[in-house]
């Protein structure tokens, strides 16, 4: 459903250049969880963010569900994350004046859904993070695991086909962060594609495939399956 | 939008919330006050006078001895007067007067008819001793008998005729015919179209002449001049020195049109209503500053915050609409109490000056101009935020 | 010394840091400062007490009413018979009739003339609102005479000097002898003169005596009424008996007890005006004291007390605004607040910084506030130029000012710099 070819992006300022990506080239199935590795710099987050269609990249093409997302105006693009993709973020990046509720409701409301349809979608999403009974708390007053799984539940309320993690369990101790991985695996059992950046070796090894990136290239070590033969 | 969402995020920022719409509050309730007084200098200025303002001229002057303050000597001397600007090209007429018309107050006195003096006692009723040029200066026309062609004196045997205007007529004599009947100043011997008098009087209409020299000019007299359209002002370069020939020992005060004059006796309130208008342009000014300053602060304390709407796939429109939006609904909340301020305002302006009271549309006006501004305002920084990017969302704190 | 020039420093760096925020804070405290101190001007001229320490013991009584009416208060202006009923009374420490004429001035009759205003009183007008005399004395008595005493401009007008008391002078082309010139005399606002709005004008040129007036039949330039058939062109026999009324009238009573005294004299007359069948209308007598003359009358301007009003609302509004820049301002330096607290600097010494900015503030904003309220004074004089003479500046505004300056930069100032150095420390480090 993802299909990356050639794809770079380049970092530029008055005196250097910077290439953060290089002719990377990716293919992403539906349903697969998949883990994104490498060291600070390396351009992990660079790739989330054009996969999530937050930063524009310089050239190759990044074709969704098919389609190539190139020359897309800001309202369609907006609409495609809006609809496809679910954003996770290692600080969560929860809205500090809104309660629960009105965070994860955020995303639906963009999409212009009826009431009682956000509340139905809401209601389930906080069902599956196990966090009904704080629907009103302001994100101030849950512990960080509780932020995230919040942040997570915002993440799948609009049903998103796609989830991008961004280090989701890096501001969170162990016990947390295996509750987070948990709830991840139990999304994506459910037939949700997931790419998570991740430093934790244990995780990247729950993960059904490990991508690997050094210096903005791409060291796939699909765990089944060649690249080729998937893309034939 | 959602406006509960909006009105979460303001009762989250009490503080600056709160000052701002005591602002906007306190601009709506002055530009309301400021619209209000003006729009009534405006009407002032503008209600019918009854006489031709731009081609009637005004001079006041006096005598400055005391010999040509005295008959036979003053007779001659108005008399000489008159005549000398009669001849003056494109002057339609000219006559004397003991005293100007359009003014705040000058000679008057009660009237009454005298076979009723209990229910018709006017008081303050403009007192005019005119030569018989004046209804042609004035330009008004007679309703009623007939204007005497010729002067008769004061302290004669027998009173004047009196020349009313026509609401001065309808309140002594209500749907009466007048003339022949007495007053205390005369008989009546002429209804005549109204014309503005004095401001004082119980209604600037009310008018009283007789066509006689005036008892005495201690205060000074009038000399009007009523001029072909466009020539006012040729005219006008001549006055000084055509009466000063006539007679060098003058003092004059003032030579206006009655446009001016006009614009004399409202100084005050035109003073007034520029003043207010100046300083609601600087509130205006201020409130945009304002506005502008708190939409550039937020827009630049939660670029995070918009850059993670964007990644959960808020468009840039949106995110415009949405800062756009805050500010409507504070200008909103703000103008909701302006109004409320303006009403106590309005009546605390009320007890030092006159002030008209506020009517239903008024508010409406005043609170878009204000949205206008704010709008404004906060356009600049809206577009900023409109170009953070969503992939702010993913850089940590 | 040397810690506070450091603290101003560390201010001006800061301001330098973000110059726009700081200058529209200073340019509205400006503006409101400025609006409102021009409107304060005239306010506080226009309010002013003319005779400090006397003022309180001047009194305009007014009791005789010939005319029947309910529920109205007797004529402000009086009467020649009216004034000498009350005249009659030596409760008064001194008492005055006045009123004010027109005229022309000349030295010999080949001059062209000098329009004049003429006062024309009693001898007593001049102790009473403390007139100073320069050169001679006033009249002996209050009887006529053909004697005028010039106000200072006028004498260096007409002769281009002052000593001139034994001099000539024609007024209306009658021969004056002059007994006195006057020193250096403004009274504002002219509260003895509260007619309309006379009191806003400007001193009298020439002060004539009382009875001289009349025998020469000079008429009040501002307010007269007839209130039966007098003729006023007769104002020296049928001006002192019948009911014209011209003449304002001034009693000074110090006492409390002189006071209680008067006003049982004015009830007496006004009971035996009216068993004489002369005094129609109900007894209503008042006795009005100078500084509550102007109200009195119903003729304050009301429009200074209502742009007073309204620029008072505008600095609020100022107020308002500045310090919400100013919070604005402070909220983007807490860092720097926060890393000095964490250097340990106290946060008294945070306050100390405080009062630097203070201190910058309420320079830069009287600047600002004296430059507009310049302005501001320039305009209304041009606007609203009736109240022109009182458009000055004394030492007690500019202090005024001053304190306010520094009152609303500190009021500005508090709030945002008590947040920024009470912020968490620890949450602004980690951010």
């Amino acid at each position: 459903m993802i299909t990356l070819t050639n794809l770079s992006k380049i970092f530029r300022t008055e005196l250097i250049e910077t290439h953060a990506l290089r002719d990377v080239t990716l293919q992403v199935n539906e349903g697969e969880f998949a883990a994104l590795t490498g060291p600070s710099g390396s351009g992990k987050s660079t790739l989330l963010n054009i996969l999530g269609t937050l930063e524009s990249f310089d050239s190759g093409d990044y074709l969704l569900d098919g389609k190539s997302i190139k020359g897309l105006s800001d309202a369609a693009l907006s609409q495609l994350r809006n609809e496809k993709i679910g954003f996770i973020f290692q600080s969560f990046n929860l809205i500090k004046d809104f309660s629960i509720y009105d965070n994860i409701e955020l995303p639906l409301r963009y999409r212009g859904l009826k009431a009682a349809e956000r509340k139905q979608r809401i209601e389930q999403a906080l069902e599956l993070v196990g966090l009904h009974a704080r629907r009103d708390y302001l994100p101030a007053q849950l512990s960080g695991g509780q932020q995230q799984r919040v942040a997570i539940a915002r993440a799948i309320a609009g049903r998103p086909r796609i989830l991008l993690a961004d280090e989701p369990t890096g501001n969170l101790d162990s016990l947390m962060a295996r509750q987070v991985m948990e709830l991840l695996e139990q999304i994506n059992q459910q037939g949700c594609t997931i790419l998570m950046v991740t430093h934790d070796p244990d995780q990247a090894r729950r993960a059904g495939r490990n991508i690997q990136i050094i210096d903005g290239q791409l060291h796939d070590s699909t765990m089944y399956e060649p690249l080729a033969t998937q893309s034939a | 939008m959602s406006l509960s969402l909006l009105l979460k995020v303001m009762l989250n920022r009490k503080i600056v919330t709160i000052l701002l719409l005591l602002q906007l509050a306190i601009t709506l309730a002055l530009l309301l006050n400021s619209v209000l007084l003006a729009q009534q200098t405006h009407q002032q200025l503008n209600q019918p006078t009854g006489l031709e303002l731009e081609d009637t001229l005004l001079v006041q002057l006096k005598p400055t001895t005391p010999q040509l303050r005295m008959y036979p000597l003053l007779e001659d001397l108005l008399q000489r007067q008159v005549r000398a600007l009669q001849n003056i090209p494109g002057v339609i007429a000219a006559a004397y007067s003991n005293q100007a018309v359009i003014t705040q107050g000058g000679n008057n006195g009660n009237i009454y008819d005298v076979d009723n003096e209990d229910r018709t006692n006017i008081s303050s009723v403009p007192m005019y001793f005119v030569s018989p040029d004046f209804f042609k200066v004035l330009n008004v026309n007679v309703v009623q008998g007939e204007l005497p062609q010729l002067s008769s004196y004061l302290d004669g045997d027998t009173q004047p005729g009196v020349i009313l205007t026509q609401r001065l007529t309808e309140r002594l004599f209500p749907g009466e015919s007048v003339v022949g009947r007495q007053l205390n100043r005369g008989p009546v011997s002429a209804v005549i179209s109204d014309f503005y008098g004095q401001r004082s009087a119980e209604d600037v209409m009310y008018n009283s002449i007789q066509v006689a020299p005036p008892y005495a000019v201690d205060w000074g007299y009038a000399l009007m001049l009523r001029t072909a359209p466009g020539q006012a002002g040729a005219v006008r370069e001549q006055l000084t020195t055509v009466l000063q020939t006539v007679e060098p020992n003058i003092e004059i005060y003032y030579i206006r049109s009655l446009a001016e004059q006009q614009r004399q006796l409202y100084r005050n309130e035109y003073g007034l209503a520029s003043l207010l208008t100046i300083l609601t342009a600087l509130m205006l000014l201020v409130t945009m500053i304002s506005s502008y300053s708190s939409a550039h602060f937020h827009v630049l304390k939660r670029q995070q915050e918009i850059g993670v709407k964007r990644a959960l796939g808020a468009s840039k429109r949106l995110i415009f609409i949405e800062l756009l939006s805050e500010s409507w609904l504070c200008t909103l909340i703000g103008a909701f109490l302006g109004i409320g301020c303006a009403l106590i305002l309005n009546q605390a302006l009320a007890q030092v000056i006159s002030i008209p009271s506020l009517n239903w549309w008024l508010p409406l006006i005043t609170s878009a101009i204000l949205l206008f501004s704010v709008t404004l305002a906060t356009w600049y920084p809206a577009t900023i935020a409109t170009r953070v990017s969503p992939a702010t969302a993913t850089k940590a704190l | 010394m040397e810690q506070f020039i450091y603290y101003l420093k560390v201010s001006l760096l800061s301001i330098k840091r973000a110059p726009l925020p700081y200058a529209l804070t200073v340019f509205i405290l400006s503006v409101g400062l400025g609006v409102f101190f021009a409107n304060a001007t005239f306010y506080y001229q226009l309010n002013s007490d003319p005779l400090p320490g006397k003022s309180d013991k001047l009194f305009f009584p007014m009791t005789l009413t010939p005319y029947d009416c309910n529920d109205c208060r007797p004529p402000r202006i009086l009467s020649y018979s009216n004034v000498q009923k009350l005249a009659a009374s030596d409760i008064p420490s001194a008492q005055a009739a006045m009123y004010s004429s027109d005229g022309y001035a000349r030295l010999t009759i080949d001059q062209p003339p000098t329009p004049v205003v003429i006062r024309i009183t009693q001898r007593d007008f001049f102790q009473m609102f403390d007139v100073p005399l320069l050169h001679g004395s006033v009249w002996p008595d209050d009887n006529g005479h053909h004697q005028v005493i010039l106000s200072r401009p006028m004498a260096l007008k007409l002769f281009g000097r002052t000593a001139v008391v034994g001099e000539s002078l024609l007024l209306d082309d009658r021969n004056f002898r002059i007994i006195g010139v006057l020193d250096e005399w403004q009274m504002l606002p002219r509260l003895y003169d509260a007619n309309g709005r006379n009191h806003l004008t400007a001193n009298e040129d020439i002060f004539l005596p009382l009875e001289t007036g009349y025998d020469l039949n000079y008429l009040s330039k501002t307010n007269s009424q007839t209130f039966d058939d007098t003729d006023y062109r007769q104002l020296a026999t049928e001006g002192r008996v019948g009911a014209l009324h011209q003449l304002q009238y001034w009693v000074q009573l110090d006492t409390a007890a002189q006071q209680e005294d008067y006003q049982q004299y004015m009830q007496s007359l006004a009971e035996d005006e009216k068993a004489a069948g002369r005094h129609p209308a109900p007894i209503n007598n008042q006795l009005v004291p100078m500084l509550g003359i102007v109200d009195y009358f119903g003729d304050d301007p009301g429009d200074i007390k209502a742009f007073a009003l309204v620029t008072l609302l505008f600095l609020v509004v100022c107020l308002f605004n500045a310090s919400h820049l100013a919070l604005n301002r402070y909220l983007s330096n807490q860092y720097e607040f926060s890393l000095r607290r964490a250097l340990g600097a106290s946060r008294s010494q945070l306050q100390l910084q405080m009062l630097a900015d203070v201190l910058l503030m309420t320079v830069f904003s009287l600047l600002g506030a004296l430059f507009i309220g310049y302005a501001g004074v320039s305009l209304m004089n041009a606007l609203l130029p009736q109240n022109s003479l009182f458009s000055t500046w004394d030492l007690t505004l500019i202090t005024a000012l001053i304190l306010a300056a520094f009152t609303c930069s500190y009021l500005v100032t508090l709030y945002p710099s008590l947040r920024a150095s009470f912020g968490s420390l620890n949450q602004q480090l980690k951010e």
